[in-house]
Protein backbone atom coordinates (compact mmCIF):
# COMPACT_ATOMS: atom_id res chain seq x y z
CA UNK A 1 0.00 0.00 0.00
CA UNK A 2 1.77 3.04 -1.30
CA UNK A 3 0.65 6.77 0.14
CA UNK A 4 0.34 9.62 -1.90
CA UNK A 5 3.95 11.01 -0.39
CA UNK A 6 6.04 7.66 -1.23
CA UNK A 7 5.94 5.97 2.16
CA UNK A 8 5.22 2.26 2.10
CA UNK A 9 2.94 1.08 4.68
CA UNK A 10 2.89 -2.39 5.13
CA UNK A 11 -0.37 -4.02 5.20
CA UNK A 12 -1.45 -5.12 8.95
CA UNK A 13 -2.28 -8.83 7.99
CA UNK A 14 0.70 -9.60 6.04
CA UNK A 15 2.39 -7.90 9.27
CA UNK A 16 0.30 -10.61 11.55
CA UNK A 17 1.14 -13.11 9.27
CA UNK A 18 4.89 -12.53 9.80
CA UNK A 19 5.08 -12.48 13.36
CA UNK A 20 3.07 -14.80 14.10
CA UNK A 21 5.48 -16.95 12.15
CA UNK A 22 8.05 -15.86 14.13
CA UNK A 23 5.96 -16.45 17.13
CA UNK A 24 5.37 -19.91 16.35
CA UNK A 25 8.95 -20.30 15.12
CA UNK A 26 10.21 -19.02 18.35
CA UNK A 27 7.58 -21.21 20.41
CA UNK A 28 9.08 -24.43 18.55
CA UNK A 29 12.08 -24.10 18.81
CA UNK A 30 12.16 -23.53 22.40
CA UNK A 31 9.60 -26.47 22.96
CA UNK A 32 11.81 -29.17 20.82
CA UNK A 33 14.91 -27.67 22.97
CA UNK A 34 12.77 -28.50 26.19
CA UNK A 35 12.09 -32.28 25.02
CA UNK A 36 15.44 -32.45 24.14
CA UNK A 37 16.56 -31.27 27.48
CA UNK A 38 14.40 -33.40 30.13
CA UNK A 39 15.37 -36.61 27.79
CA UNK A 40 19.24 -35.96 28.83
CA UNK A 41 17.34 -35.62 32.23
CA UNK A 42 15.55 -38.65 32.73
CA UNK A 43 18.57 -39.98 31.30
CA UNK A 44 20.67 -38.88 33.89
CA UNK A 45 22.91 -37.55 31.13
CA UNK A 46 23.97 -34.85 33.45
CA UNK A 47 27.40 -32.79 34.22
CA UNK A 48 26.79 -31.95 37.39
CA UNK A 49 30.16 -29.81 37.75
CA UNK A 50 28.89 -27.62 35.14
CA UNK A 51 25.15 -26.90 36.10
CA UNK A 52 27.08 -26.12 39.58
CA UNK A 53 29.19 -22.81 37.65
CA UNK A 54 25.95 -22.20 36.04
CA UNK A 55 24.13 -22.30 39.41
CA UNK A 56 27.06 -19.90 40.77
CA UNK A 57 27.03 -17.69 37.47
CA UNK A 58 22.98 -17.62 37.80
CA UNK A 59 22.43 -17.40 41.60
CA UNK A 60 25.38 -15.40 42.85
CA UNK A 61 25.74 -13.10 40.09
CA UNK A 62 22.22 -12.04 40.33
CA UNK A 63 22.14 -11.56 44.61
CA UNK A 64 22.53 -7.66 44.14
CA UNK A 65 20.26 -7.14 41.05
CA UNK A 66 17.66 -9.22 42.49
CA UNK A 67 18.30 -7.81 46.33
CA UNK A 68 17.62 -4.49 45.20
CA UNK A 69 14.73 -4.12 43.33
CA UNK A 70 13.13 -6.61 45.71
CA UNK A 71 14.17 -3.94 48.28
CA UNK A 72 12.85 -0.91 46.98
CA UNK A 73 9.90 -2.61 45.70
CA UNK A 74 8.89 -3.29 49.09
CA UNK A 75 9.41 0.28 50.33
CA UNK A 76 7.60 1.55 46.80
CA UNK A 77 4.23 -0.70 47.64
CA UNK A 78 4.29 -0.42 51.75
CA UNK A 79 4.29 3.62 51.24
CA UNK A 80 1.80 3.77 48.91
CA UNK A 81 -0.72 1.04 50.65
CA UNK A 82 0.13 1.62 54.46
CA UNK A 83 -0.68 5.14 54.18
CA UNK A 84 -3.56 4.96 51.98
CA UNK A 85 -5.18 2.03 54.86
CA UNK A 86 -3.99 3.89 57.80
CA UNK A 87 -5.94 6.84 56.33
CA UNK A 88 -9.35 4.97 56.85
CA UNK A 89 -8.02 3.23 60.06
CA UNK A 90 -7.20 -0.49 58.44
CA UNK A 91 -3.47 -0.19 59.59
CA UNK A 92 -4.10 -4.02 60.81
CA UNK A 93 -4.62 -4.75 57.04
CA UNK A 94 -1.48 -3.33 55.42
CA UNK A 95 0.69 -6.28 55.95
CA UNK A 96 -1.64 -8.95 54.59
CA UNK A 97 -2.25 -6.87 51.21
CA UNK A 98 1.52 -5.69 50.77
CA UNK A 99 2.57 -9.66 51.63
CA UNK A 100 0.06 -10.75 49.32
CA UNK A 101 0.67 -8.44 46.23
CA UNK A 102 4.78 -9.59 47.13
CA UNK A 103 4.13 -13.41 47.33
CA UNK A 104 2.20 -13.87 44.86
CA UNK A 105 3.12 -11.57 41.86
CA UNK A 106 5.83 -9.11 42.64
CA UNK A 107 8.74 -11.16 44.20
CA UNK A 108 8.31 -14.15 41.73
CA UNK A 109 8.18 -11.09 38.43
CA UNK A 110 10.93 -8.99 39.91
CA UNK A 111 12.90 -11.86 40.38
CA UNK A 112 12.34 -12.58 36.79
CA UNK A 113 12.26 -9.57 34.94
CA UNK A 114 15.63 -9.23 36.35
CA UNK A 115 16.82 -12.37 35.73
CA UNK A 116 15.68 -12.79 32.10
CA UNK A 117 17.81 -9.36 32.00
CA UNK A 118 20.73 -10.16 33.40
CA UNK A 119 20.94 -14.06 32.46
CA UNK A 120 18.93 -14.45 29.42
CA UNK A 121 20.84 -11.70 27.68
CA UNK A 122 24.09 -13.09 28.74
CA UNK A 123 23.49 -16.75 27.31
CA UNK A 124 21.89 -15.66 24.24
CA UNK A 125 25.42 -13.32 23.72
CA UNK A 126 27.50 -16.41 25.01
CA UNK A 127 25.58 -18.85 22.64
CA UNK A 128 25.10 -17.04 19.61
CA UNK A 129 28.94 -15.55 20.03
CA UNK A 130 30.05 -19.57 20.03
CA UNK A 131 27.85 -20.14 17.09
CA UNK A 132 29.34 -16.78 15.40
CA UNK A 133 32.66 -18.20 16.04
CA UNK A 134 32.38 -22.00 15.10
CA UNK A 135 32.16 -23.52 18.88
CA UNK A 136 29.28 -25.18 18.29
CA UNK A 137 30.39 -26.49 15.22
CA UNK A 138 33.36 -27.76 16.80
CA UNK A 139 31.31 -29.32 19.43
CA UNK A 140 28.79 -31.24 16.42
CA UNK A 141 32.22 -32.34 15.06
CA UNK A 142 32.81 -33.65 18.32
CA UNK A 143 29.63 -35.59 18.48
CA UNK A 144 28.81 -33.43 21.14
CA UNK A 145 25.00 -32.42 21.55
CA UNK A 146 25.10 -28.68 22.15
CA UNK A 147 21.92 -29.22 23.97
CA UNK A 148 23.12 -31.85 26.26
CA UNK A 149 26.57 -30.03 26.91
CA UNK A 150 25.10 -26.59 27.46
CA UNK A 151 21.63 -26.01 27.37
CA UNK A 152 20.97 -29.11 30.33
CA UNK A 153 22.98 -27.88 32.96
CA UNK A 154 22.04 -24.01 32.65
CA UNK A 155 18.55 -25.66 32.92
CA UNK A 156 19.14 -27.60 36.09
CA UNK A 157 21.03 -24.57 37.68
CA UNK A 158 18.02 -22.10 37.00
CA UNK A 159 15.38 -24.86 38.45
CA UNK A 160 17.55 -24.38 41.66
CA UNK A 161 18.44 -20.67 41.39
CA UNK A 162 15.42 -19.11 40.33
CA UNK A 163 12.80 -19.80 43.20
CA UNK A 164 15.90 -19.12 45.85
CA UNK A 165 16.14 -15.60 44.08
CA UNK A 166 12.40 -15.42 44.15
CA UNK A 167 12.08 -15.93 47.98
CA UNK A 168 14.89 -13.70 48.80
CA UNK A 169 13.59 -11.14 46.54
CA UNK A 170 10.25 -11.65 48.43
CA UNK A 171 11.64 -11.08 52.07
CA UNK A 172 14.16 -8.64 51.46
CA UNK A 173 10.72 -6.94 49.86
CA UNK A 174 8.70 -7.99 52.66
CA UNK A 175 11.64 -6.46 55.20
CA UNK A 176 11.73 -2.86 53.18
CA UNK A 177 7.77 -2.76 53.58
CA UNK A 178 8.01 -3.13 57.23
CA UNK A 179 10.61 -0.63 57.60
CA UNK A 180 8.63 1.84 55.65
CA UNK A 181 5.17 1.03 57.06
CA UNK A 182 6.81 1.77 60.56
CA UNK A 183 8.70 4.59 59.43
CA UNK A 184 5.84 6.44 57.13
CA UNK A 185 2.76 5.07 58.46
CA UNK A 186 3.90 4.09 62.61
CA UNK A 187 2.57 0.29 61.80
CA UNK A 188 4.48 -1.80 64.40
CA UNK A 189 6.04 -4.86 63.31
CA UNK A 190 4.36 -6.96 65.08
CA UNK A 191 0.90 -5.55 63.81
CA UNK A 192 2.43 -5.48 60.51
CA UNK A 193 3.38 -9.43 60.79
CA UNK A 194 0.04 -10.36 62.53
CA UNK A 195 -2.33 -9.22 59.45
CA UNK A 196 0.42 -11.31 57.03
CA UNK A 197 0.26 -14.42 59.28
CA UNK A 198 -3.89 -13.89 58.75
CA UNK A 199 -3.91 -13.18 55.62
CA UNK A 200 -1.50 -15.66 53.69
CA UNK A 201 -2.17 -19.26 53.09
CA UNK A 202 0.07 -22.08 51.77
CA UNK A 203 -1.55 -22.01 48.28
CA UNK A 204 0.21 -18.30 48.06
CA UNK A 205 3.93 -19.69 48.42
CA UNK A 206 2.93 -22.76 45.86
CA UNK A 207 2.14 -20.16 43.26
CA UNK A 208 5.28 -18.25 44.00
CA UNK A 209 6.92 -21.40 43.46
CA UNK A 210 5.52 -22.81 40.30
CA UNK A 211 6.04 -19.11 39.02
CA UNK A 212 9.30 -19.13 39.84
CA UNK A 213 10.00 -22.30 38.13
CA UNK A 214 8.00 -21.50 34.70
CA UNK A 215 9.68 -18.52 34.35
CA UNK A 216 13.37 -20.45 34.80
CA UNK A 217 12.25 -22.46 32.38
CA UNK A 218 11.20 -19.54 29.88
CA UNK A 219 13.95 -17.76 30.27
CA UNK A 220 16.57 -20.93 29.89
CA UNK A 221 14.71 -22.56 26.81
CA UNK A 222 13.84 -19.04 25.14
CA UNK A 223 17.18 -17.37 25.72
CA UNK A 224 19.25 -20.41 24.60
CA UNK A 225 16.85 -21.33 21.44
CA UNK A 226 17.56 -17.44 20.32
CA UNK A 227 21.31 -17.88 20.77
CA UNK A 228 21.57 -21.06 19.57
CA UNK A 229 19.50 -19.85 16.39
CA UNK A 230 21.99 -16.97 15.47
CA UNK A 231 23.54 -16.86 12.02
CA UNK A 232 26.00 -14.69 10.54
CA UNK A 233 28.15 -12.16 11.93
CA UNK A 234 29.35 -10.56 15.05
CA UNK A 235 26.69 -8.35 14.43
CA UNK A 236 23.74 -11.17 15.65
CA UNK A 237 25.39 -11.46 18.45
CA UNK A 238 23.55 -8.06 19.72
CA UNK A 239 20.46 -8.98 18.27
CA UNK A 240 20.48 -12.36 19.31
CA UNK A 241 20.76 -10.71 22.77
CA UNK A 242 17.87 -7.89 22.52
CA UNK A 243 15.68 -10.59 20.78
CA UNK A 244 16.35 -12.86 24.13
CA UNK A 245 15.41 -10.15 26.83
CA UNK A 246 12.48 -8.56 24.93
CA UNK A 247 10.99 -12.03 23.88
CA UNK A 248 11.91 -13.63 27.67
CA UNK A 249 9.74 -10.88 29.08
CA UNK A 250 7.05 -10.38 27.40
CA UNK A 251 6.31 -14.11 27.81
CA UNK A 252 6.93 -14.02 31.54
CA UNK A 253 4.21 -11.53 32.13
CA UNK A 254 1.58 -13.03 29.77
CA UNK A 255 2.48 -16.45 31.46
CA UNK A 256 2.44 -14.82 34.89
CA UNK A 257 -1.53 -13.96 34.07
CA UNK A 258 -2.37 -17.41 32.76
CA UNK A 259 -0.76 -18.75 35.84
CA UNK A 260 -2.51 -15.94 38.59
CA UNK A 261 -5.87 -16.93 36.45
CA UNK A 262 -5.60 -20.63 36.72
CA UNK A 263 -4.49 -20.69 40.53
CA UNK A 264 -6.79 -22.30 42.74
CA UNK A 265 -7.92 -18.78 44.24
CA UNK A 266 -9.35 -17.52 40.61
CA UNK A 267 -9.92 -20.44 39.19
CA UNK A 268 -13.56 -20.56 40.83
CA UNK B 1 53.17 -12.12 -2.72
CA UNK B 2 53.88 -15.44 -3.51
CA UNK B 3 56.74 -17.61 -2.27
CA UNK B 4 58.19 -20.73 -4.09
CA UNK B 5 56.63 -23.67 -4.06
CA UNK B 6 58.68 -26.61 -1.74
CA UNK B 7 59.61 -29.81 -4.16
CA UNK B 8 56.53 -32.35 -3.96
CA UNK B 9 59.38 -35.28 -2.76
CA UNK B 10 59.09 -33.36 0.84
CA UNK B 11 55.86 -34.57 1.27
CA UNK B 12 55.01 -38.19 2.17
CA UNK B 13 54.23 -40.35 -0.71
CA UNK B 14 50.64 -41.82 -1.08
CA UNK B 15 48.99 -44.59 -3.13
CA UNK B 16 45.54 -44.36 -5.53
CA UNK B 17 45.68 -48.48 -5.43
CA UNK B 18 43.20 -48.48 -2.18
CA UNK B 19 39.76 -47.35 -2.08
CA UNK B 20 39.35 -43.64 -1.76
CA UNK B 21 38.74 -42.12 2.14
CA UNK B 22 36.96 -39.33 0.32
CA UNK B 23 34.47 -39.51 -2.36
CA UNK B 24 32.39 -36.77 -3.86
CA UNK B 25 30.40 -36.87 -6.71
CA UNK B 26 28.07 -33.85 -7.99
CA UNK B 27 27.76 -31.89 -4.89
CA UNK B 28 25.33 -29.40 -5.28
CA UNK B 29 24.45 -26.60 -2.74
CA UNK B 30 22.44 -23.14 -2.77
CA UNK B 31 21.89 -20.63 -0.17
CA UNK B 32 18.67 -18.07 -0.71
CA UNK B 33 18.28 -19.52 -4.33
CA UNK B 34 22.00 -18.90 -5.13
CA UNK B 35 23.92 -21.94 -5.97
CA UNK B 36 27.13 -21.90 -4.44
CA UNK B 37 28.30 -25.40 -5.52
CA UNK B 38 27.48 -26.19 -8.91
CA UNK B 39 28.38 -30.33 -8.92
CA UNK B 40 31.90 -30.54 -7.38
CA UNK B 41 33.24 -34.02 -8.23
CA UNK B 42 36.58 -35.39 -6.61
CA UNK B 43 38.32 -38.42 -4.62
CA UNK B 44 41.10 -37.98 -1.79
CA UNK B 45 43.34 -41.06 -1.19
CA UNK B 46 45.23 -41.96 2.26
CA UNK B 47 47.93 -40.11 2.76
CA UNK B 48 46.96 -37.88 0.06
CA UNK B 49 46.47 -33.67 0.67
CA UNK B 50 44.37 -31.89 -1.44
CA UNK B 51 44.00 -28.32 -1.68
CA UNK B 52 40.76 -26.37 -2.31
CA UNK B 53 41.63 -23.09 -3.32
CA UNK B 54 39.51 -20.12 -4.95
CA UNK B 55 38.80 -16.80 -4.10
CA UNK B 56 36.96 -15.63 -1.37
CA UNK B 57 33.13 -16.79 -1.44
CA UNK B 58 33.80 -19.12 -4.25
CA UNK B 59 32.49 -22.03 -1.98
CA UNK B 60 35.61 -23.49 0.03
CA UNK B 61 34.27 -23.91 2.89
CA UNK B 62 30.79 -24.33 2.30
CA UNK B 63 32.03 -27.96 0.38
CA UNK B 64 34.35 -28.64 3.81
CA UNK B 65 30.49 -28.05 6.21
CA UNK B 66 29.08 -30.63 3.31
CA UNK B 67 31.70 -32.77 3.95
CA UNK B 68 31.60 -33.08 7.90
CA UNK B 69 28.04 -33.44 7.47
CA UNK B 70 27.42 -29.53 9.44
CA UNK B 71 25.65 -28.65 6.22
CA UNK B 72 23.36 -31.19 3.86
CA UNK B 73 23.85 -30.93 0.25
CA UNK B 74 20.76 -30.38 -2.14
CA UNK B 75 22.06 -33.13 -4.52
CA UNK B 76 25.09 -34.99 -5.17
CA UNK B 77 26.91 -37.75 -2.58
CA UNK B 78 29.62 -37.75 -0.55
CA UNK B 79 31.21 -41.31 1.09
CA UNK B 80 33.78 -41.07 3.72
CA UNK B 81 35.82 -44.20 4.29
CA UNK B 82 35.82 -43.58 8.63
CA UNK B 83 33.76 -41.70 10.82
CA UNK B 84 37.00 -40.57 12.26
CA UNK B 85 37.06 -37.07 11.00
CA UNK B 86 39.38 -34.03 12.29
CA UNK B 87 38.79 -30.57 11.70
CA UNK B 88 40.89 -27.22 11.99
CA UNK B 89 38.30 -24.38 12.00
CA UNK B 90 39.71 -20.61 10.80
CA UNK B 91 39.25 -19.44 13.71
CA UNK B 92 40.33 -21.97 15.88
CA UNK B 93 36.40 -22.35 17.60
CA UNK B 94 38.25 -23.46 21.13
CA UNK B 95 35.57 -23.20 23.96
CA UNK B 96 36.69 -20.75 25.79
CA UNK B 97 34.84 -21.88 29.50
CA UNK B 98 37.57 -24.66 29.07
CA UNK B 99 41.28 -25.52 29.92
CA UNK B 100 42.88 -26.72 27.43
CA UNK B 101 42.96 -30.15 28.54
CA UNK B 102 39.43 -30.05 28.38
CA UNK B 103 38.83 -28.78 24.84
CA UNK B 104 40.75 -31.68 24.02
CA UNK B 105 39.34 -34.21 26.91
CA UNK B 106 35.96 -33.15 25.42
CA UNK B 107 36.72 -34.69 21.67
CA UNK B 108 38.32 -37.55 23.28
CA UNK B 109 34.85 -38.14 25.26
CA UNK B 110 32.91 -40.97 22.93
CA UNK B 111 36.24 -42.99 23.45
CA UNK B 112 35.21 -43.54 26.57
CA UNK B 113 39.45 -44.05 27.97
CA UNK B 114 40.45 -44.22 31.22
CA UNK B 115 41.59 -40.68 32.85
CA UNK B 116 45.40 -41.92 32.98
CA UNK B 117 45.29 -42.58 29.17
CA UNK B 118 43.06 -39.66 28.23
CA UNK B 119 45.88 -37.62 29.98
CA UNK B 120 48.29 -39.79 28.17
CA UNK B 121 46.66 -38.97 24.58
CA UNK B 122 46.01 -34.98 25.42
CA UNK B 123 50.14 -34.67 26.41
CA UNK B 124 51.21 -36.31 23.53
CA UNK B 125 49.33 -34.49 21.82
CA UNK B 126 50.19 -31.53 23.05
CA UNK B 127 53.74 -31.70 23.01
CA UNK B 128 53.49 -32.56 19.21
CA UNK B 129 52.35 -28.93 18.95
CA UNK B 130 54.68 -27.94 21.35
CA UNK B 131 52.17 -26.59 24.08
CA UNK B 132 52.47 -29.51 26.63
CA UNK B 133 53.19 -25.96 29.49
CA UNK B 134 49.56 -24.56 28.28
CA UNK B 135 47.79 -27.76 29.08
CA UNK B 136 45.57 -25.75 31.93
CA UNK B 137 45.45 -22.63 30.48
CA UNK B 138 42.23 -21.02 29.02
CA UNK B 139 41.88 -20.66 25.33
CA UNK B 140 42.09 -16.78 26.25
CA UNK B 141 45.14 -16.84 27.72
CA UNK B 142 46.47 -18.10 24.75
CA UNK B 143 48.36 -16.35 21.72
CA UNK B 144 46.63 -16.60 17.85
CA UNK B 145 49.40 -18.76 16.90
CA UNK B 146 49.21 -21.07 20.26
CA UNK B 147 45.20 -21.07 19.71
CA UNK B 148 45.82 -22.56 16.75
CA UNK B 149 47.97 -25.19 17.50
CA UNK B 150 45.79 -26.27 20.20
CA UNK B 151 42.68 -26.28 17.64
CA UNK B 152 45.38 -29.05 15.75
CA UNK B 153 46.17 -30.85 18.94
CA UNK B 154 42.42 -31.31 19.52
CA UNK B 155 41.35 -32.10 15.75
CA UNK B 156 44.06 -34.82 15.86
CA UNK B 157 44.03 -36.71 19.32
CA UNK B 158 41.28 -39.08 18.02
CA UNK B 159 43.75 -40.40 15.29
CA UNK B 160 41.16 -39.50 12.42
CA UNK B 161 41.91 -41.40 9.44
CA UNK B 162 40.41 -38.07 7.38
CA UNK B 163 41.70 -34.48 8.56
CA UNK B 164 40.07 -30.99 7.33
CA UNK B 165 41.86 -27.57 7.64
CA UNK B 166 39.28 -24.78 6.68
CA UNK B 167 41.57 -21.77 6.42
CA UNK B 168 44.82 -22.89 8.57
CA UNK B 169 47.14 -20.15 8.08
CA UNK B 170 44.24 -17.21 7.34
CA UNK B 171 45.12 -14.18 9.61
CA UNK B 172 48.86 -14.87 11.15
CA UNK B 173 51.95 -13.47 10.49
CA UNK B 174 54.29 -15.27 7.45
CA UNK B 175 56.57 -17.14 10.70
CA UNK B 176 53.71 -18.71 12.22
CA UNK B 177 51.56 -19.76 8.90
CA UNK B 178 55.24 -21.68 8.28
CA UNK B 179 55.21 -22.84 11.30
CA UNK B 180 51.69 -24.05 11.17
CA UNK B 181 52.13 -25.39 7.59
CA UNK B 182 54.96 -27.65 8.79
CA UNK B 183 52.89 -28.76 11.61
CA UNK B 184 50.35 -29.83 8.74
CA UNK B 185 53.44 -31.49 6.80
CA UNK B 186 54.55 -33.54 10.35
CA UNK B 187 50.53 -34.56 10.78
CA UNK B 188 50.72 -35.62 7.05
CA UNK B 189 53.54 -38.21 7.54
CA UNK B 190 52.71 -39.16 10.93
CA UNK B 191 49.39 -39.64 10.09
CA UNK B 192 49.29 -41.02 6.80
CA UNK B 193 45.25 -39.50 6.86
CA UNK B 194 43.51 -38.18 3.91
CA UNK B 195 43.28 -34.69 4.00
CA UNK B 196 41.65 -31.70 2.63
CA UNK B 197 43.00 -28.07 3.30
CA UNK B 198 40.57 -24.87 2.03
CA UNK B 199 43.20 -22.07 1.23
CA UNK B 200 43.80 -18.86 -0.63
CA UNK B 201 47.46 -18.51 1.16
CA UNK B 202 49.98 -19.17 -1.89
CA UNK B 203 52.26 -20.77 0.34
CA UNK B 204 50.15 -22.84 2.31
CA UNK B 205 48.66 -25.02 -0.60
CA UNK B 206 52.24 -25.15 -2.68
CA UNK B 207 53.79 -26.30 0.38
CA UNK B 208 51.06 -28.80 2.17
CA UNK B 209 48.99 -30.45 -0.62
CA UNK B 210 49.70 -32.96 -3.52
CA UNK B 211 47.42 -31.83 -5.65
CA UNK B 212 44.85 -28.71 -5.66
CA UNK B 213 41.41 -27.82 -7.19
CA UNK B 214 40.50 -24.46 -7.87
CA UNK B 215 36.62 -23.26 -7.37
CA UNK B 216 35.65 -20.23 -9.07
CA UNK B 217 31.79 -19.70 -9.03
CA UNK B 218 30.97 -22.57 -7.70
CA UNK B 219 32.78 -24.91 -10.45
CA UNK B 220 36.23 -26.51 -10.67
CA UNK B 221 37.87 -24.61 -12.95
CA UNK B 222 42.00 -25.92 -12.73
CA UNK B 223 43.04 -29.33 -10.97
CA UNK B 224 46.74 -30.19 -11.20
CA UNK B 225 49.81 -30.27 -8.62
CA UNK B 226 50.76 -26.97 -7.10
CA UNK B 227 54.16 -26.61 -8.40
CA UNK B 228 52.50 -27.24 -12.09
CA UNK B 229 50.27 -24.26 -11.07
CA UNK B 230 52.63 -21.34 -12.26
CA UNK B 231 53.88 -23.13 -15.48
CA UNK B 232 49.78 -24.27 -16.33
CA UNK B 233 48.38 -22.35 -19.77
CA UNK B 234 45.01 -22.01 -17.42
CA UNK B 235 44.18 -18.15 -17.30
CA UNK B 236 42.22 -19.38 -13.78
CA UNK B 237 45.08 -20.72 -12.19
CA UNK B 238 47.47 -18.22 -13.71
CA UNK B 239 45.64 -15.31 -12.16
CA UNK B 240 45.16 -16.96 -9.06
CA UNK B 241 48.64 -18.08 -8.32
CA UNK B 242 50.23 -14.70 -9.59
CA UNK B 243 47.23 -13.20 -7.86
CA UNK B 244 46.67 -10.54 -10.25
CA UNK B 245 43.69 -8.00 -11.33
CA UNK B 246 43.91 -9.54 -15.33
CA UNK B 247 42.32 -12.82 -16.12
CA UNK B 248 38.77 -14.71 -16.06
CA UNK B 249 38.34 -13.93 -12.18
CA UNK B 250 35.80 -11.51 -11.10
CA UNK B 251 36.11 -10.16 -14.67
CA UNK B 252 33.79 -6.76 -14.79
CA UNK B 253 33.40 -6.76 -11.67
CA UNK B 254 36.08 -5.22 -10.28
Amino acid sequence: MDRPNGITVANPLTLLDKYLGIVLQLVGQATIMFLQTMRYIFRGELSLSEAFRQANMIGLGSLYVVGVTGLFTGFAMSLQISKELAAFGADTAVGGVVALALIREIGPITAGVMVAGRVGSAMAAELSSMVVSEQIDALKIMRVDPVQFLVVPRFLAALVMMPALSIYSMFLGLGGAIFIAQAKANIPPETFLDSVKQTVVGTDFITHIIKSLVFATIIIFFSCSIGLSARGGAEDVGHATTRAVVWTMTIIFIVNYIITALSPLHAS
Amino acid sequence: MTSQPIPPSSLPSFSKASEPMIKVEGLRKSFNGREVLKGISFEVFPGEMLAIIGPSGCGKSTLLKLITGLLEPDAGKITLNSEQIGLVFQGSALLNSLTVRENLALALRERKLPKREQDKAIMEDLTLVGLADYIDSFPTQLSGGQQKRTSFARAIVNDPQIILYDEPTTGLDPVMSTVIEDYMIELEKQLHAAGIVVTHQFSTWTRTAHRAILLNQGVVVWEGKPHEALNSTNPYIIQFAKATREGPMLAGKV
